[in-house]
């Protein structure tokens, strides 16, 4: 795989063409803060963004999406999307989140519905030039990533350095104008790896992210779960903003004549009324306490089970910054965890 | 199967919610064509008394409105409370606040306070008087959600209302929280279903759906603590749809 | 676009079933027979199926046939939600939409063989045991002696009243009847399940133990298996959770690490002691 120089002006002269050829989906203001949003011209691109509001999920996961039609009585029909895009200015610990994902939604049962969304997306990723107020991927492990993605950009100060990671984004590199990136400019992009590596962390894990399974093993009991739960709302906003939260609910609604209809899925969170609600009415995780311990554990043990060790918290702080009684920040848990067990 | 029977009952209210219908502009033709409309003021002049679903608008706020409702109630097969005035008393029930209501209407009213037309009794929630089917929340309600209720009521389901709280919704449509920038916004213990409407416009949730069953209000007392604001800054943002609801801040 | 997403099959979609057979058991619970109708269908005792009525939606049902008995598969469905109300609504002739069978949690067939088995059953929780007790029943010399406990809240509410007759008069079956409530009509034993274990003759120390009933049932009866000194590991437990999607994505299912719907319904004991939401 090649890596290129690019000037920042040729950048944008690239992506202004992207965007005449196909559906460009990039990092842009919202109001004071950033957001992923089509993007109609490279003007508007920020990739000096410092987080978005919400992760780049919703392009593989949309909040809501029709799954199937129906007619009543007859065959169920898949509905699929299938629209090829550009997803321009992923952070790393977003892309370690989306390929957490994919081998999720890969692994025992293929699900066809984000598969195909994720192969139709061409992903351009970018490494952070402003960590945000409550990064800590630099914790996790997760603040520079080395694959996933297609193209990896790297701004240089003057310059980006853009390296492919794939096929796909080979032949995109191909049409970028740029010189084959020499020395200086490689050592450039391994000393923004080297900031990066240890400045994203605003909070900083008191252990390796690797141990946070074994610390789990003997906090079940523990009082914070209790403790922190005392306020919380259980209004899920720690899930609705997470990469890498992806559970889901599934709703049938039918057309005026009441003969077709269509069968939809939508995000959902561990954190909400009803999420273990059988019919009859017996709630299995009823206490929010229950329900906030469950989280954590879903983070740093019980998804990691299934994707060879992984922490599936990334290190983004987008709870951190959403989350009103300021309790669900992993990190200041899991540091809790460890000055009152220790490590080991 | 014949098509159902649908009568429109308004009570103490703005109306509204009733203009909602009228709203919907071509689905209401598709409404139509599905279930026979044959009571509705606000749209035609026929009256009946034969009806399968009856859709209450507004808050009980008088003797008589009690009665007239009970009749309501004993004729209809389902009922349906439409709106923040019928599901929890919305903004009728300020005037609960007032321990003499007396008092307020020799204010309001003056020296013709006393006449019989004017007699009146704290605001009361459909659900205080009769027994409700189903709850169409909002101030004013949200179009979609009524049409999907009503085609659940066509299909014999029970619909699927949020119990959780309207940041879900928010948060999903990629707003920035509205307490990060000075507003004491009840998205927190507010039900969902609206789609988060006023806050993805830059307003606070005005808490108009009503709590969620379990709102965590003593985590609403820390978090203005937290903002520098006091107990009576919630209180005034509460009362508006909050008014003597269960529970509430009020000792 | 891409070949591999086209080829694969998508795992949220139904496929049609033709309701074979419809009748009510009783106020709330009504049986069906089902047959796909692309013929397909090989099961395991303890898999389920979600069940899917177009407009409605979908709620997993644990089988109640034996796969021993050919001719489509057999529900038993309690009136409980919008999707089982829908059910019930269902004649004979009725297209349905099915996905299964799910879980790879499932009775013990193989580990079984030449044991001794007791079935403890509460109410509903009958349904799932008949797949196997009928399997066993229909390979009864590759089993040991055969004991099930049925408690039933109330007279009217005792499911397969014919069949469980046929179980007592069989000399190689041990059948042991309870209702909670006494009734006119009832002579038999009066109680909850739990007080049947007693009564149970095979040695409950070495026989392979199978519970199947509501949430609140489990502790009782664990806790007097414990007096029995009944092994963890011959203890299995089929357990309900809200599985949605039944294909281990939704979340809704999940049990601490586990999902009910891809590791169980079907769980042996002493793989919950790492699971404290289990029981």
């Amino acid at each position: 795989m090649s890596v290129k120089k690019i000037a920042k002006d040729d950048f944008a002269v690239f992506v202004d063409a992207l965007i005449a050829k196909t559906s460009v989906i990039g990092v842009q203001a919202k109001g004071d803060r950033f957001d992923f949003a089509p993007l109609e011209s490279a003007k508007n691109l920020r990739l000096d963004y410092d987080v978005t509001l919400q992760p780049p999920k919703k392009y593989f996961l949309p909040p809501t999406e029709v799954l199937m039609t129906f007619e009543i009585g007859g065959a169920y029909r898949s509905a699929y999307e299938d629209e090829p895009f550009v997803l321009l200015g992923v952070h790393p610990y977003d892309m370690v989140a989306i390929n957490q994902m994919d081998e999720l939604f890969q692994q025992d049962n293929y699900d066809a519905h984000y598969m195909k969304r994720r192969n139709n997306a061409t992903i351009i990723a970018c490494d952070v030039v402003k960590p945000s107020e409550n990064v800590f991927a630099s914790s996790m492990g997760t603040a520079v990533v080395r694959g996933g993605y297609d193209v990896l950009l790297t701004d240089i100060g003057n310059a980006y350095v853009a390296e492919s990671g794939t096929p796909k984004g080979e032949k995109l590199l191909a049409g970028m104008k740029g010189v084959t990136a020499d020395d200086a400019a490689l050592k450039s992009r391994e000393s923004v790896w080297a900031k990066n590596k240890k400045g994203l962390n605003r909070h900083e894990l008191k252990c390796d992210p690797a141990y946070l399974p074994r610390l789990l093993d003997k906090a079940y009991d523990h009082p914070v779960w209790e403790e922190r739960a005392r306020t919380c709302f259980a209004c899920g906003s720690c899930n609705q903003v997470c990469p890498t939260c992806y559970c889901f609910n599934v709703q049938d609604d039918v057309n005026w004549d009441l003969q077709t209809g269509k069968r939809e899925r939508a995000w959902d969170g561990c954190l909400l009324n009803g999420f273990t609600k059988v019919a009859g009415e017996h709630e299995f995780r009823n206490q929010r306490s229950d329900r906030f311990r469950h989280r954590l554990y879903r983070k740093a043990k019980y998804v990691p089970s299934k994707i060879g060790g992984q922490i599936a918290c990334v290190g983004c702080g987008r709870c951190v910054a959403a989350c009103l009684p300021d309790i669900a920040n992993p990190v200041s848990v899991y540091n809790r965890l460890i000055d009152d067990q220790g490590i080991g | 199967m014949s098509k159902p029977k649908i009568a429109i009952f308004d009570f103490a209210c703005c109306e509204g919610c009733q203009l909602q219908f009228v709203n919907l502009e071509e689905e209401l033709l598709d409404l139509i064509g599905v279930a026979d409309v044959v009571e509705w003021r606000e749209a035609m002049s026929e009256k009946s008394q034969e009806y399968d679903i009856a859709i209450i608008e507004g808050s009980i706020t008088r003797l008589e409105d009690e009665e007239r409702l009970k009749l309501i109630r004993s004729r209809a097969k389902v009922l349906i409370a439409l709106g923040a005035c019928a599901t929890i008393g919305g903004v009728n029930k300020l005037k609960n606040n007032f321990n003499d209501l007396d008092e307020v209407k020799k204010c309001v009213y003056g020296k013709d306070s006393k006449k019989p037309h004017l007699a009146t009794q704290p605001t009361k929630a459909v659900d205080e008087v009769v027994d409700v089917d189903f709850y169409v929340h909002g101030c004013p309600i949200d179009r979609k959600e009524f049409t999907y209720i009503v085609r659940c009521l066509l299909l014999g389901k029970t619909p699927e209302i949020p119990d959780y709280p309207v940041c879900v919704e928010c948060k999903a449509k990629g707003n920035p929280c509205l307490w990060q920038y000075g507003q004491v916004c009840l998205g927190p213990i507010i039900r969902a279903g609206c789609g988060a409407r006023c806050p993805s416009n830059g307003f606070r949730c005005f808490g108009c759906r009503g709590y969620t069953s379990n709102p965590n209000v003593d985590a609403a007392k820390e978090v203005i603590d937290k903002f520098g604001l006091t107990v009576d800054h919630l209180k005034t943002k509460m009362v508006l749809f909050g008014s003597r609801q269960e529970p509430t801040i009020y000792g | 676009m891409c070949q591999c997403c086209t080829e694969k099959k998508d795992i949220y979609l139904p496929q049609l079933a033709t309701v074979v057979k419809a009748e009510a058991m009783n106020v709330t619970e009504r049986y069906l027979r089902l047959s796909m109708d692309d013929g397909q269908f090989d099961y395991i005792p303890g898999q389920f199926v979600e069940v899917s009525v177009a407009g409605i939606g979908e709620a997993p049902i644990t089988i109640t046939s034996s796969p021993t008995q050919k001719g489509g598969f057999e529900l038993v469905i309690r009136k409980i939600g919008n999707v089982t109300n829908a059910v019930h609504n269902l004649r004979e002739g009725a297209k349905i939409g099915i996905r299964g069978p799910l879980g790879d949690g499932t009775y013990p067939v193989e580990e079984a063989k030449g044991k001794n088995l007791v079935f403890i059953c509460g109410g509903l929780g009958l349904v799932p045991q008949r797949a196997f007790i009928n399997y066993v029943l229909d390979n009864r010399k590759d089993y040991g002696e055969v004991t099930i406990l049925q408690g039933t809240k109330c007279y009217e509410q005792r499911l397969f009243v014919k069949e469980v007759a046929a179980w007592e008069k069989r000399s190689d079956v041990h059948m042991l009847e309870t209702i909670d409530e006494g009734h006119d009509c009832w002579k038999g034993n009066v109680g909850v399940v739990t007080k049947l274990i007693p009564k149970v003759k095979t040695d409950l120390k070495s026989a392979v133990v199978l519970v199947c009933g509501p949430p609140v049932m489990y502790k009782f009866v664990l806790m007097a298996l414990e007096e029995y000194e009944v092994p963890h590991e011959n203890i299995f437990l089929n357990l309900e959770r809200k599985m949605k999607c039944g294909v281990g994505k939704c979340g809704h299912c999940q049990i601490n690490g586990v999902y009910c719907c891809m590791d169980g319904p079907v769980f042996r004991y002493s793989d919950l002691a790492t699971m404290p939401e289990a029981i």
